[in-house]
């Protein structure tokens, strides 16, 4: 346990000591609550949808914590992949490096959601502050899973961060309340968080069904950055 | 199958002979014990997409044997496979098909530093003391003992992101060899080190090879062939005693 707390420390101070992280950190929970959701109302307008101003408020913040997350664990594996297998293969082993791993992500996904949380507070008040918070939490964790995921098979820094911003742009644009169709938004990873963030922007809690299904999405997705992690510091036997 | 082994440097063979498929039935040449055999090693990689995409065969039965307390180069042109055998031998790359068999503890010193920019020198240490197992009062030992003798110990709080070439490969180096490995794997560990540290590795290496270690080093130099216990060549995916 201490080793993972030793290895797991290590891995988020070599994150935080980016110093454009920790700019990014502040900056980009404030663009996406005060400016993305905004952008977001617009969207969801012209697309024909029906998002409330303070829900697309709420919701943002959400975004605002899965960018940051994803972005973070996409670099994670992608910049550290050959320290990393170097470490698993010198005793550490790929299980031990990809649970240090996770809970570095876990820490950081943490930490930008409480900075998100925090913003959004600041900007519009929160009717049910546990809600939001979990489900600001659940957006993190589902990113988690999709930056690690991109960052276990692809390699390049531009073209995995530009894929980051690909699955972020659809899920964004395709979720609940965003069109009058419906479209692909039945199926995004986030749909769930983001109807417990509408409902707290609408003042509203939220049914049961929608807890059982953010915390069966985040797990799973926690799940699938676990083994991507240990994809990508994985050793062969000799 | 009876088996060559490759050329000790004091040996009869004077022109390069292929060592057969397999290195199954050689035998350790001087007093010590097999630390790594490998066996028939190949190895090929798919590079490009289609339609042009295809498969570039690496390694076609490489073998050797390196013994405890020997030192032994292994060298060939760029791109005959030699970085491959290494990550190989230490679990980083799966192989085709063939055998690779090791004892005890192994080190490895990749010809590319691979560490973290962003974590001191000091960080790394505890990271690979944790992998290797060793507790806190023998990685303080080991390490200051590594960094008195290739002469970095100024940088201890130095992020990686913030030193030389030559003092990273410092680095590179000294993790390999912080737990005392029975088997130490080089690939080009000198690589950005001044004349001066140069030397003194070689002279690291030698008394650690007298004191038991198998060494199994990449190099370039014909020069350095004098160091060396025995050579292997890498030529068309196979080894050659050179």
């Amino acid at each position: 346990m201490s080793g993972l707390v030793v290895v797991g420390g290590g891995f988020v101070r070599e994150q935080l000591r980016a110093p454009l992280t920790l700019v990014l950190l502040v900056a980009i929970p404030a663009f996406f609550v005060l400016i993305f959701a905004g952008v977001l109302g617009e969207f969801s307008r012209a697309l024909g949808g029906t998002l409330p101003v303070r829900s697309a408020t709420a919701i943002s913040a959400g975004w605002a914590a899965a960018f940051l997350s994803g972005t973070l664990a996409f670099f994670q594996v992608s910049s550290s992949r050959g320290a990393d297998r170097r470490l698993a293969a010198a005793g550490l082993g790929a299980g031990r490096v990809a649970l240090a791993r996770i809970v570095a992500a876990l820490l950081l996904g943490a930490t930008v959601s409480a900075v998100a949380f925090t913003t959004l507070w600041l900007r519009s008040g929160i009717g049910h502050p546990l809600h939001a918070a979990v489900a600001i939490l659940a957006f993190a964790a589902i990113y988690i899973g999709v930056g690690a995921l991109l960052g276990a098979f692809v390699a390049g820094p531009l073209e995995g961060s530009l894929l980051v911003m690909l699955v972020f742009a659809l899920d964004a644009f395709s979720g609940p309340q965003m069109t009058s169709s419906g479209g692909i938004g039945a199926f995004t990873p986030t749909l769930h968080a983001a109807n417990l963030l509408i409902a707290t922007g609408g003042g509203q809690g939220s049914p049961s069904g929608d807890w059982t299904s953010v915390a069966a999405v985040a797990l799973g997705s926690l799940a699938v950055a676990l083994a991507a992690f240990w994809f990508a510091a994985r050793t062969r036997k000799a | 199958m009876t088996l060559d082994t490759a050329q000790r440097k004091d040996g009869p063979r004077s022109s390069a002979q292929p060592v057969s498929a397999t290195a199954r039935d050689e035998r350790c040449p001087a007093v010590g014990h097999c630390v790594l055999r490998v066996d028939g090693l190949e190895k090929s990689f798919h590079r490009g997409l289609p339609p042009r995409r295809r498969r570039v065969e690496v390694l076609r039965g490489a073998s050797l044997m390196v013994c405890s307390g020997e030192l032994v180069g292994l060298v060939g042109e760029n791109g005959s496979g030699k970085s491959t055998l290494m990550e190989i031998v230490v679990g980083m790359l799966a192989r085709d098909s063939g055998q690779v068999e090791r004892l005890g503890r192994i080190g490895y010193c990749p010809q590319v530093p691979m560490l973290w920019d962003k974590l001191t020198v000091d960080e790394h240490f505890t990271l690979f003391a944790r992998a290797y197992g060793l507790d806190d009062d023998r990685r303080e030992r080991a390490v200051a003992d590594l960094l008195a003798e290739l002469q970095f110990e100024r940088y201890r709080g130095y992020r990686i992101e913030e030193l030389s070439g030559g003092t990273r490969q410092k680095l590179n180096l000294a993790l390999a060899l912080m737990h005392e490995p029975t088997l130490l794997l080089l690939d080009e560990p000198y690589s950005g080190f001044d004349w001066e540290t140069y030397l003194h590795f070689w002279e690291m290496a030698g008394s650690r090879r007298d004191a038991g270690m198998g060494i199994l080093i990449v190099s370039h130099f014909l020069a350095e062939r004098e160091r060396l216990d025995r050579v292997y060549e890498l030529r068309d995916g196979r080894t050659v005693a050179a």
